[in-house]
């Protein structure tokens, strides 16, 4: 009875509940997508020269010359016992694909968005403190730049200059956290501060923004000002709580378009990642690889939201408390 | 003030781009072209080798000879691990050599039917088990029966097809003349032959990630098109070869993150550079090796004959007056490639410069007829790759000052093959050709009717290339391509553009046959002769 009756479990317990359709229209409306593309996945596994009579072998072999219905369901009724089917070019179960290379592409995203929120809370913070001076236009002018360059031309100019100039850090290849915690994180930062610093450019002025629209306009400010409390307490102690309701929410919504990145930024520094196995994937019309990245990006982005609401009940004690 | 901060930030932003464009290409002075004085091999090391992720750098469908549909991109790393019975050795045009390297030699019958290939005695695989005909036997059967283009297609005899005469001896039978069947092997997945024991030990899943071979180097292990690392095997049958420990395969995304890697020391080579601007940084550059390869396989636009416009032989002419190959190749590429004017280049065999009649760059010609026929509309595609865009882009620009109306597409490889299927495409650029014209992306591939590639269908030109095929005479095959392309030129069903080549750059210190000296390509890149690269050890 309790249980029922903690807010936050009512959350998660609605929110599981809403996933499950999401995740099921994402899964149909990416099998259409994949079989509506012009071109077999026989033909591209087969390659230019096949006849017409190989491809049709093949794709009886593959099964893939039965009804898409009668394929969608199989593919689900297997997702159900955990098994996600076999790639078609290689023939190894899509499991253990995953296995290997989801690893590196968490550490380059946990790493940008760390990199990112390190640099976005303090230069925000000294922004607002105060507004219009020296370092908030040049917060603004970075902030600018940075988001008029694309990441991938911000990842050669950092390659250009730390590891070609001053050769400090490498420019291509993974090192396993396993083989080596320090050349892990050497070999991810590039890559990462290339994803990360579009997202510092963007999180900062929106912090900045709110941060400074509290500031200036809040009662509850003014009311603390009143009381004696210094700029900096009332900046970072109460103004700082509440704009972190608006940082989490875009952080959160950023999550799906940061696969995209790591594609890019995968194949530039050589990372054996998701987002290159899912470029291979639609390459090659690998069905089973994109569906099953497809799907986890889904429910990575599910599970954001999830996790976004559960902090606002962490900031808010009124949500925590089923009081709004 | 806001107005001030955005163009401090407009600048900053157009200074990056600028860095990111002037790519840091360090030193100085220096051609780099080719690899002058290498000195004597050195034993050791550990080689990074990058390739480009869309072509050489993916491996989808593993690395089994008998399903790896491309192996064709695919030519380097195979020939690491397996070698090859046959393969294409330095020089250009008739001055490179197809090499018995696996295999001892050959003997073609008088009426080319019978093939008997003699193997080297002595080898082992690298998992110790013999090299012998039976495995022969086993990996031609293999292959002639698997349905991907990993197939030789061979036109064997239905019985004894393939012999195994003796230990060290394989016979193959056919329906009909074959002499070019050894000068295809080199870009053939048949060249590459696999161990049986380890295939039955393994099974086919396994064995398609971690092949055994009889090549200089063995697999250690293989990320799917990502990462491919290889050892020096410990079986290979030339004695103090290879000469590196290890070699490694890193698939990256694109020239520039290449170019990168190499100058900031992460990698020691890269295969198939394309963007001019950084061919030209490249060779600049004295810390780096560049070898523009020999040019084999010339640009094409392909004209489908069977759809309007190009069902009309005045269409076709006005797209051969229209286009001027040599503005495009020193526009785009510094008058680098040798202009072409059939389907050979100057690293091929039977290499045809000019052909007697051919029709070239003439605007007022090529507006007359526009003008007389009413107008034209082309739709013009390609494969999505930087040069074909470019070279695209030009031809647009150059037809439409001839009065003819351009849409220009380019897709990637399924696409394209699907507009082909379609049989509704006007105009294609593609390639065509390679070190024999039989061989690879060769001749037929783009002009015999029986080809879904082609948009020629003409008897008189399938006769051509099947007698040029079929004759053991090198002379009279020459004298037939010779007659192939005067015919193409005379009915104008292609015009063609320049034999372009990709780069292989290689840092200072790397060197080998292919890397950074020439071989000509059979598709598109060159075979690399793995087992005699080396690096100088400091």
């Amino acid at each position: 009875m309790a249980l029922t009756r903690s807010p936050s479990l009512r959350l998660i317990g609605r929110r599981l509940a809403t996933a499950v359709p999401v995740l099921l229209g994402v899964t149909v409306l990416t099998f259409l997508v994949l079989n509506l593309m012009p071109g077999s996945a026989a033909q591209q596994l087969l390659g230019a020269n096949a006849t017409p009579e190989q491809v049709r072998q093949l794709e009886q072999e593959l099964n893939l010359d039965r009804p898409a219905v009668v394929r969608y369901w199989e593919w689900l009724s297997g997702l159900l016992t955990g098994d996600l089917g076999n790639s078609l070019a290689s023939g190894q179960p899509v499991v253990d694909l995953f296995a290997q290379r989801l690893p590196v592409s968490l550490q380059l995203i946990g790493f940008a968005f760390l990199i990112s929120l390190a640099f976005t809370i303090p230069v925000a913070l000294l922004a607002a403190r105060w507004p219009n001076g020296i370092l908030d236009r040049l917060s603004m002018m970075v902030s600018l730049t940075g988001l008029s360059v694309a990441n991938y031309v911000l990842a050669l100019v950092l390659v250009v200059i730390f590891a070609v100039k001053l050769q400090v850090l490498p420019s291509i290849g993974y090192v396993p956290l396993g083989e080596s915690v320090v050349g892990n994180i050497r070999s991810l930062v590039l890559p990462a501060v290339s994803i990360a610093f579009p997202l510092f450019c963007f999180y900062t002025r929106f912090l900045r923004g709110d941060l400074v629209e509290q500031m200036r306009g809040e009662d509850y400010v003014m009311a603390a000002r009143a009381k004696g409390i210094g700029p900096w307490r009332v900046l970072v102690r109460h103004a700082f709580r509440n704009s972190l309701f608006g940082l989490i929410t875009i952080v959160g919504l950023n999550l799906g378009t940061l696969i995209g990145a790591t594609v890019i930024i995968e194949s530039i520094f050589s990372l054996p990642g998701i987002g290159q196995l899912l470029l291979q994937g639609i390459n090659t019309r690998d069905v089973f690889v994109v569906q099953a990245v497809v799907l986890m990006l889904a429910f990575a982005v599910v599970l954001a939201n999830l996790i976004t609401d559960l902090l606002y009940a962490v900031l808010d004690p009124r949500i925590r408390y089923g009081q709004r | 003030m806001r107005s001030r901060i955005r163009l401090a930030s407009l600048a900053c932003t157009a200074a990056l781009s600028l860095l990111a464009a002037a790519c840091g290409g360090g030193g100085g002075g220096g051609s780099g072209q080719g690899d002058a004085d290498p000195g004597t091999p050195q034993r050791g090391g550990e080689l990074i080798v990058l390739e480009e992720a869309g072509y050489s750098g993916a491996w989808p469908s593993g690395l089994d000879p008998a399903t790896n549909t491309t192996g064709g991109a695919n030519l380097t790393e195979m020939n690491a691990i397996f070698g090859g019975l046959f393969q294409l050795g330095e020089g250009e045009g008739e001055n490179a050599e197809i090499i018995p390297k696996l295999a001892s030699g050959y003997e073609l019958s008088e009426d080319g039917k019978t093939a008997t290939i003699t193997l080297r005695e002595g080898v082992q695989f690298s998992d110790g088990t013999p090299f012998n005909a039976e495995a022969v036997a086993w990996n031609f059967k293999r292959n002639s029966e698997s349905p991907c283009t990993c197939n030789p297609r061979w036109p064997l005899t239905k019985k004894d097809g393939i012999v195994v005469k003796d230990e060290y001896t394989v016979e193959l039978n056919f329906t009909r003349p074959y002499p070019t069947l050894i000068n295809r092997f080199p870009v053939s997945n048949v060249n590459w032959v696999a161990s049986p024991t380890a295939f039955e030990e393994m099974g086919e899943d396994e064995f398609k990630q971690k092949p055994v071979g009889a090549g200089p180097f063995k697999v250690v292990s293989n990320t799917v098109s990502s990462e491919l690392v290889l050892e020096r095997n410990p079986n290979y049958f030339e004695e103090g070869k290879p000469y590196l420990d290890k070699l490694t395969f890193k698939a990256i995304g694109g020239d520039q993150a290449a170019y990168q890697a190499i100058l900031a020391g992460q990698a020691h080579a890269y295969e198939g550079m394309t963007t001019t601007p950084l061919v030209e940084q490249a060779r600049n550059n004295d810390q780096i090796t560049t070898t523009i390869q020999p040019a084999t396989s010339p640009y094409v636009v392909q004209l489908n004959t069977k759809a309007e416009p190009f069902n009309d032989k005045r269409a076709r002419e006005a797209i051969y007056y229209a286009t001027d190959p040599e503005a495009i190749n020193k526009g785009l590429f510094n008058g680098w490639y040798p202009i072409s004017q059939s389907f050979t280049g100057p690293g091929g065999l039977f290499h045809q410069p000019t052909v007697p009649g051919y029709r070239t760059y003439d605007l007022e010609k090529a507006k007359q007829i526009v003008q007389d026929m009413g107008g034209l509309e082309v739709e013009l595609g390609t494969l999505k790759t930087y040069v074909a865009d470019q070279v695209n882009k030009a031809l647009q620009s150059q037809w439409e000052k001839a009065g003819i109306d351009v849409t220009i597409h380019s897709w990637e490889l399924s696409t394209l093959i699907t507009e082909f299927e379609s049989k509704k495409w006007q105009a294609m650029l593609q390639t065509a050709g390679s070190w024999d014209p039989e061989a690879g992306v060769g001749v037929p591939f783009r002009f015999r009717s029986d080809s879904p590639f082609t948009g020629v269908f003409d008897p008189k030109l399938d006769k051509l290339l099947n007698d040029a095929a079929a004759t053991l005479d090198e002379q009279e095959r020459a004298e037939l391509y010779a007659e192939a392309g005067k015919y193409i030129s005379d009915e104008a069903y292609a015009p063609f553009l320049f034999a372009f080549a990709p780069a292989n750059i290689a840092a200072k210190g790397v060197h080998g046959p292919g890397l950074t000296t020439k071989i000509p390509p059979m598709l598109v890149q060159p075979g690399i002769l793995w087992e005699d690269v080396w690096m100088s050890q400091q």
